[in-house]
């Protein structure tokens, strides 16, 4: 380490708020910091920590907790002051640069060690941890994107819920899809979308709520639908300049500005505005696209019955969504990588995804246990097929990129500007693409 | 005696601000270590749109809060100087923004500036007017920023100019009520030049305060839409924390820190040769 770093260091320290010390206690126990961001998961990460505790008393877990936009700002600066949780939730987004950049423990010898079997989990999804000749991370869950929708709001519109997994789009004149989101927009006098009395300034239930930071669960799930797939390769330049990407952008932005279904983005334009469930929940939006481990949000949002979950609707190209998954990750400094070890090796066995399985928090990364996932809500009355049949379809998995921090920033930027209705997608594109190739 | 209040200005004033001129000549992204590039963060700032478009909307945004919010402070001072009934309550009243929490208040405006939601566009329809959508059109975004920060802070500077009116002694007035000066003039004469001491400490912990306004862009805007809200000690934040350029990032700061130097520096000198402090 150099002076300048060693000064850095010195200011980040006391700029930041120092967490309380971990290490050693004297009666030689230990104690681990680890980070996450989601708070429907904080109950079944609670479980498998009490579960954890049963076999390992010395060893004791501080969970810290951030949402999603505070916790990479907070975890990088904690990379700066080498002071980071000892294991935290990593996500595809950020692990390529945070493998390059040496924050992350190589968990390779350990997994051989251990003789841990990486068949339980998805060939995929157990390699997209791998960076180089390293395996860095055990997978924690998968997820992927289905409809979430009133059935309440169907019933009022006299839509038969049986139709719902057959809906289709087009860029040309909507499709099915857009005709079933229109029905289901009703402005203040009770007319919809479809009637000629319709007023678009006066809507009281739109169709469909899209509201994503990072495009995920908005205009992804169209991209792909129309044969986009954002980047030229996993690893390679973005490419969301393609016709057939422009196209579904455009889809996205004539959802808001030409067929007046989607809550407006003047209200769930991110980083500032709600998440999709925040208007499905009051009912200002009938249905949403949107991500498997928002399950537990609808289910304690809503009346049991009175929701259900759909595939997705078809582009010209196919159904299907982005799917990712996370990972248990062990920070590089740690002062304690075989408790963490310990830790990420307990998280990512069978038996410990299965309590997270078993309160239907997240699609457990450990294939075998995807049943009784499908079970939990199954009892809760929700069938989740939607969710895996989004796995199957044209799916692609999430981008992978050093420039995603770049791409991320002008994505969001620039689309933002699109869905006001204030930028044209193609422009929008290149400029988004221009600077997320650019270093 | 001296020596803990020394520790902590080197601790945390001096020192911080040598290592950021430092690491404006480097090239850092957090997690490695950092490489000399030599004045190339500097270089690069000339072909940068976003950083020069952030300089311009912080002067635009100090120009929309500064005078409004000075102004704004002195007449409510003069107001609660005056006899007026339950004056003090007023005192309290105006005071009260100023005591809450920024990042509050700035979820709070931010859901009444909703456009379809927010209470002022339901407002205005009952007047039949249609609401702005207000925080993510270009033409508006800023200057409603500027008002919320305006009402925070106008409570607290006009505590300022209140201590410094009633600094100012009973006897001038009485001499010029005998001399029958009007009231246009005894303000322009006598309350105006007198307050200069408070106007000088006013203006320069709030035109400073104004320079490095965060909280509430980053609740109500986070910069948008297409930057127009981003100041540049928000673009100093996006840099550093959503872009990993804290090199860059820090020569944003030393660029922030020279305009801020200077802007004081100026004012300083402009009030120094104008400011009577013996009222005797």
């Amino acid at each position: 380490m150099n002076k300048t770093r060693t000064a850095a260091l010195a200011a980040l320290a006391l700029a930041l708020p120092v967490a309380a010390a971990c290490g050693g206690d004297d009666d030689g126990a230990v104690t681990l910091r680890y980070a996450f961001w989601d708070d429907n998961q904080r109950p079944a990460l609670e479980a498998m920590i009490a579960a954890f505790n049963e076999d390992h008393p010395d060893i004791e877990v501080e969970l810290e907790q951030n949402p999603w936009d505070d916790y990479w700002p907070g975890l990088d600066s904690q990379f700066a002051a080498e002071n980071a949780p000892d294991v935290f939730w990593n996500h595809v987004s950020r692990f390529p640069t945070y493998a390059d950049n040496g924050v992350l423990l190589p968990l390779t010898d350990f997994i051989e060690e251990d003789g841990v079997d990486p068949s339980i989990y998805p060939e995929n999804l157990y390699d997209s941890w791998r960076f180089e000749d390293d395996q860095y991370g055990l997978p924690k869950d998968w997820d992927s994107i289905a409809m979430v929708y009133r059935l309440d709001a169907l019933e009022a519109a006299g839509i038969d819920p049986a139709t719902v997994n057959d809906l289709e789009w087009n860029p040309v004149d909507g499709g099915t899809y857009v005709e079933f989101l229109q029905k289901l927009t009703v402005d203040a006098d009770g007319d919809n979308a479809l009637s000629p009395d319709f007023d678009p300034e006066n809507v009281v239930q739109y169709g469909t709520a899209m509201a994503s930071s990072t495009g995920q669960t908005d205009w992804w799930n169209y991209a792909v639908q129309n044969g986009c797939s954002l980047q030229t390769e996993p690893w390679g330049d973005y490419a969301i300049d393609a016709p057939e990407c422009v196209e579904a952008i455009q889809f996205t932005a004539d959802l808001y500005n030409r067929w007046h279904v989607a809550v407006p983005a003047e209200s769930t334009n991110q980083p500032n505005g709600g998440i999709p469930g925040d208007y499905v929940v009051p009912g200002q939006a009938a249905t949403t696209l949107d991500g498997s481990w928002m399950l537990s949000f609808y289910r304690d949002g809503l009346e049991p019955g009175t929701w259900a979950v759909a595939d997705n609707p078809s582009g010209p190209a196919g159904s299907g969504s982005v799917i990712n998954g996370l990972s248990n990750a062990i920070y590089a400094g740690t002062e304690h990588p075989d408790e963490a070890w310990e830790l990420v090796k307990f998280l990512g066995s069978e038996e410990v995804q299965a309590i997270a399985t078993e309160m239907g928090s997240v699609w457990p990364g450990v294939s075998s246990l995807n049943e009784g996932f499908a079970d939990y809500w199954a009892e809760q009355g929700i069938d989740v097929t939607g969710f895996q049949t989004a796995a199957e379809g044209t799916t692609i998995g999430y981008p992978l990129s050093m420039n995603d921090a770049a791409f991320g920033t002008a994505a969001l930027d620039e689309f933002n500007q699109v869905w006001l209705g204030q930028k044209d997608a193609q422009e929008a594109a290149e400029a988004v693409v221009e600077i997320a190739n650019a270093e | 005696m001296l020596a803990p209040s020394i520790l902590g200005f080197t601790v945390f004033l001096i020192a911080p601000i040598v290592v950021v001129v430092a690491l404006s000549f480097y090239d850092w992204n957090l997690l490695s270590d950092p490489e000399f590039i030599g004045l190339e963060n500097y270089r690069e700032l000339a072909g940068d749109e976003r950083a020069l478009q952030s300089i311009g909307n912080t002067f635009y945004y100090v120009l929309l809060n500064i005078p409004a919010q000075t102004v704004l402070a002195l007449a409510l001072a003069l107001a609660v100087n005056s006899k007026v009934k339950a004056r003090n309550a007023f005192r309290v009243i105006y005071v009260l923004p100023w005591m809450a929490m920024p990042v509050a208040l700035g979820v709070i405006w931010r859901w009444v500036f909703d456009p379809a939601y927010g209470a002022l566009n339901r407002f205005l329809e009952v007047f039949g007017v249609d609401g702005a959508s207000w925080l993510t059109d270009s033409a508006w975004a800023m200057p409603v920023i500027a008002s919320v920060n305006v009402w925070q802070y106008t409570g607290y500077t006009m505590l300022f100019f209140l201590a410094g009116l009633q600094a100012i002694p009973a006897q001038l007035y009485e001499a010029a009520d005998v001399d029958g000066a009007s009231a246009p003039y005894r303000f322009f004469k006598i309350t105006l030049p007198l307050l200069r001491p408070s106007m000088l400490f006013v203006l320069i912990t709030s035109v400073i305060g104004s320079f490095q306004v965060f909280d509430t862009i980053h609740v109500m805007t986070a910069g948008g839409p297409a930057g127009s809200t981003a100041t540049l000690n928000y673009q100093i934040y996006l840099e550093s924390f959503t872009q990993r350029n804290a090199g860059y990032a820090s020569m944003l700061a030393v660029i922030l820190f020279a305009i801020i130097a200077l802007i004081t520096l100026a004012q300083v000198s402009f009030f120094r040769k104008r400011t009577v402090y013996d009222f005797s």
